[in-house]
């Protein structure tokens, strides 16, 4: 057995023993993308900070990073600036951010965060200018259910959840990910 | 994250004298173990807009609350936060009430509704802020009843008896 297929049988079974699925992982966020993933998006209306519907069926046709946080959330607020800077690479592409917060208070939370922090984006303090939605836990069931927070779906042009991710995205890895669907 | 924000952490839950006098103030411990790889933030955490961790009496009838006791929390860096720590509680932290049953307070056995309220995170990824409720079981004895200091081991350093 080579050492690189020695290894491998090391971590599988360094996983059904500890049952530690991070074991085998090295980016920060937990991505999956296995066949089964390739599931319909819900079907969900978020809240717009203003009361306006935003249904994920309207953005059909662009490629959606969905990204659940809250403003209580420090690992969420640390990939603030990578999704602010997606949004600024891609969105002419047919790409678009949608942030889900998840706040207890809504709005009241939500409107002034988005409106004064300020998040260091290649040397420019920016505000979090991409499209920001109430999420809640009926949304988030639709999805799965949500245990933690970053989490975040990529949704293909046709509607289809083709990667989640649990916790920080690897800003590498997403761009790569968003960069394949568009 | 393969934990709900419920399971992260285990309580148990102490009372400094058995039974309690009217009049005499006694101690509530509650030892929160927090489930490895996980902090929650302290009861003061370093940014306005994080939760910090609270313990709240639902008090019965004739009961006091003196003071709720909370550790200092410890600085730590993580990997979403490299630059700046953060303050939190890891492994096992221990929360206390001062109370005192009143001259009011029933005799007898009784039961006190606490509620601890946390957010707890790992390396990568935050729970939503959860309420668990535990209760501390006592007995309430008359003011000249004799009564005996229990579990030193937990109320013995910065307890009032």
């Amino acid at each position: 057995m080579s050492n690189v297929k020695c290894a491998w049988v090391l971590c599988a079974v360094s996983l059904l023993v500890s049952g530690a699925v991070t074991a085998c992982r090295s980016s920060s966020a937990k991505a999956s993308n296995s066949a089964s993933d390739f599931q319909p998006e819900p079907d969900v209306t978020f809240k717009g900070l203003e009361g306006a519907d935003v249904s994920l069926a309207s953005l059909k046709g662009k490629v959606v990073l969905v990204n659940f946080w809250a403003t209580w959330c420090d690992p969420c607020r640390s990939e603030i600036p990578a999704l602010i800077s997606l949004q600024d690479k891609y969105s002419s592409k047919g790409f678009t951010m949608l942030g889900a917060s998840m706040d207890e208070d809504g709005v009241k939370t939500v409107d002034p965060f988005i409106h004064t922090t300020r998040f260091n984006v290649g040397g420019q303090q920016r505000l979090m200018d991409y499209p920001i939605v109430l999420g809640s836990d009926a949304i988030t069931d639709k999805f799965g259910g949500l245990l933690g927070m970053p989490t975040s779906y990529l949704i293909s042009r046709d509607g289809k959840i083709v990667k989640k991710y649990i916790g920080v995205v690897n800003e590498q890895q997403v761009i790569k990910d968003v960069e394949s669907q568009l | 994250m393969p934990q709900s924000a419920a399971s992260v952490v285990k309580t148990k839950v102490y009372a400094s004298l058995d039974p309690v006098p009217r009049g005499k103030e006694f101690q509530v411990a509650v030892i929160v173990d927090i489930a490895n790889g996980y902090h929650m933030n302290s009861h003061k955490p370093l940014d306005s807009y994080l939760i910090p961790t609270t313990l709240t009496p639902q008090l019965p009838a004739g009961f006091m609350l003196a003071d709720t006791i909370y550790p200092p929390g410890k600085n730590l860096k993580f990997p979403f936060s490299p630059d700046k720590p953060l303050n939190v509680y890891t492994q096992s932290v221990t929360l206390r009430l001062r109370l005192t049953a009143g001259d009011t307070a029933a005799l007898g056995d009784a039961s006190i509704p606490i509620t601890l309220r946390y957010q707890a995170c790992n390396n990568s990824a935050c729970l939503p802020p959860v309420k668990v409720p535990v209760t501390a079981a006592i007995k309430v004895a008359a003011a000249d009843a004799k009564s005996k200091a229990v579990h030193p081991e937990i109320f013995a350093a910065g307890s009032s008896h």
